[in-house]
């Protein structure tokens, strides 16, 4: 199968992701993760319903050791915990999977934090 | 269905067609390999590595702090170069002209590293996260690079020009590849296949894995132009022949194989980086044996491997180290 590639052209490309519209920043999550709950296989897991899962918490991803251990830890994933895991994963779970997302600006974290566990805000 | 039911369901499926199904064994140890480790403890989260141009010294990507970093492997020593704010490189290979050339996604550019460490960037010509991933040299000296994003473009080193395209099927542009016939390929990570890149027009012809919803990571070439492909989700090696449209495929040893990269020595042996066995495994196509390194060190996460005659590497992106495994020559 043959498919025609759509030529980018900067002038009918959307400008930077702004800080408060975590739709454009979540393009990039977007490559592992679905927030579909209907989605099943991907490189990640799934991030529909997040907040207030166990770490590891999607039954149909095979999770790295250190994600399984925390899992068993009880531990829970918070807004917080989602923003300083997005900064800098291996800091927050060393080994794993998940390489880092270059989101420097603290503000746009909060944007993907709050796009990635509001429904509403999508 | 989980991970485990999605992977009997798939070894099922593939079983159905049992010529092209290979369970190898794993090799008799590891005798005829010595394994070596480079700490790097001031790159953070080293990654993708290449030969330098001269022979000894290798490239390494610093993906958490920005810097490309270059180790003498023969006293262990390595600088670090800044690639500039917001620098998270992704890629690097050795470009015709002897300098690394660096997939950087933080600042959605291309750098250019000389060998006296002057870096110069190729910006994408738009203000969207291509999330820049890896890139190859055809045979004329075009650049062309993938973005996870959902891109694939080119670079004219010469001119600058650039072009960038959407990649079919969306996001997941991944690993990239280019034959001795200089055909390019990319893996497509979300879009769970390959494809061919028409190098005169951009557009891709798509091509299936056997495994459905595999999750091809990397790819690479043989020196028959076959392409070996990493499959993250199935925690498969396969291999597909565009001469005749054929896959074969095999499942990495252990319980739960998680296939990250692979790269295709010049003696044809394929180099696999396995999650799951937080290991090295180096497959015989020949013998249609493994052989597995494991790190000395939990959670390495190799996430890339190229070499040198008679040396592969890696970068251990969770203990800041690079490793190399060297196949010895048997004795006279």
């Amino acid at each position: 199968m043959i498919v025609r590639a759509v030529l980018v052209l900067s002038a009918v490309v959307a400008g930077p992701a702004a800080a408060d519209d975590g739709s454009i920043l979540f393009e990039t999550c977007r490559a592992c993760h679905s927030l579909d709950p209907a989605v099943k296989v991907m490189a990640g897991p799934n991030l529909a319903g997040l907040i207030g899962r166990k770490v590891a918490g999607d039954p149909n991803f095979d999770y790295s050791p250190v994600l399984r251990s925390a899992r068993d830890e009880g531990r829970v994933w918070t807004p917080e915990a989602l923003e300083a895991f997005i900064a800098d994963p291996e800091a927050v779970f060393p080994g794993t999977w998940m390489s880092r997302v270059p989101l420097a600006n603290p503000a746009d974290r909060q944007a993907l934090v709050r796009f990635i566990t509001d429904p509403a805000s999508r | 269905m989980n991970r485990r039911q999605f992977l009997c369901t798939s070894a099922a499926g593939v079983l159905a067609a049992p010529a092209f199904i290979r369970h190898a064994a794993a090799a008799e140890g590891n005798n005829g390999f010595r394994v070596r480790y480079f700490p790097v403890p001031e790159a953070q989260r080293s990654r993708d590595v290449t030969a330098c141009s001269d022979g000894v010294t290798m490239w390494f990507n610093c993906q958490g702090n920005g810097k490309l970093g270059r180790l003498d492997p023969r006293d262990g020593s390595y600088r670090l170069i800044d690639l500039g704010p917001g620098s998270a490189p992704h890629g690097v290979i050795l470009g015709p002209d002897g300098a690394a050339w660096v997939t950087d996604g933080g600042q959605n550019a291309i750098a250019r590293v000389d060998n006296d460490h002057k870096v110069t960037l190729f910006k994408l010509p738009f203000k969207d996260y291509a999330n820049l991933n890896t890139a190859v040299f055809d045979k004329t000296g075009i650049y062309w690079f993938t973005g996870q994003s959902g891109y694939h473009g080119r670079l004219d080193p010469k001119s600058g020009d650039m072009q960038v395209w959407k990649s079919p099927g969306g996001h997941g542009s991944y690993g990239m590849t280019v034959t001795p016939k200089g055909d390019v390929w990319y893996a497509s990570l979300a879009g769970n296949h390959i494809a061919q890149i028409d190098l005169k027009t951009g557009d891709a012809r798509i091509v299936e894995p056997m495994i459905p919803k595999q999750g091809a990571r990397r790819v690479w070439s043989d020196s028959k132009g076959r392409i070996w492909v990493s499959e993250w989700n199935s925690g498969y090696v396969s291999v597909h022949d565009p001469a005749d449209g054929s896959w074969r495929v095999w499942r990495l040893p252990g319980e739960r194989p998680r296939t990250y990269s692979v790269y295709v020595d010049k003696k044809d042996k394929v180099w696999l980086t396995d999650f799951g066995g937080n290991a090295i495994v180096r497959f015989d196509p020949v013998t249609e044996q493994f052989n597995v390194f494991p790190s000395d060190k939990p959670n390495a996460n190799v996430r890339q491997m190229d070499g040198k005659p008679g040396q592969a590497w890696g970068g251990e992106s969770g203990t800041n180290r690079l490793i190399m495994i060297e196949t010895l020559q048997p004795p006279a």
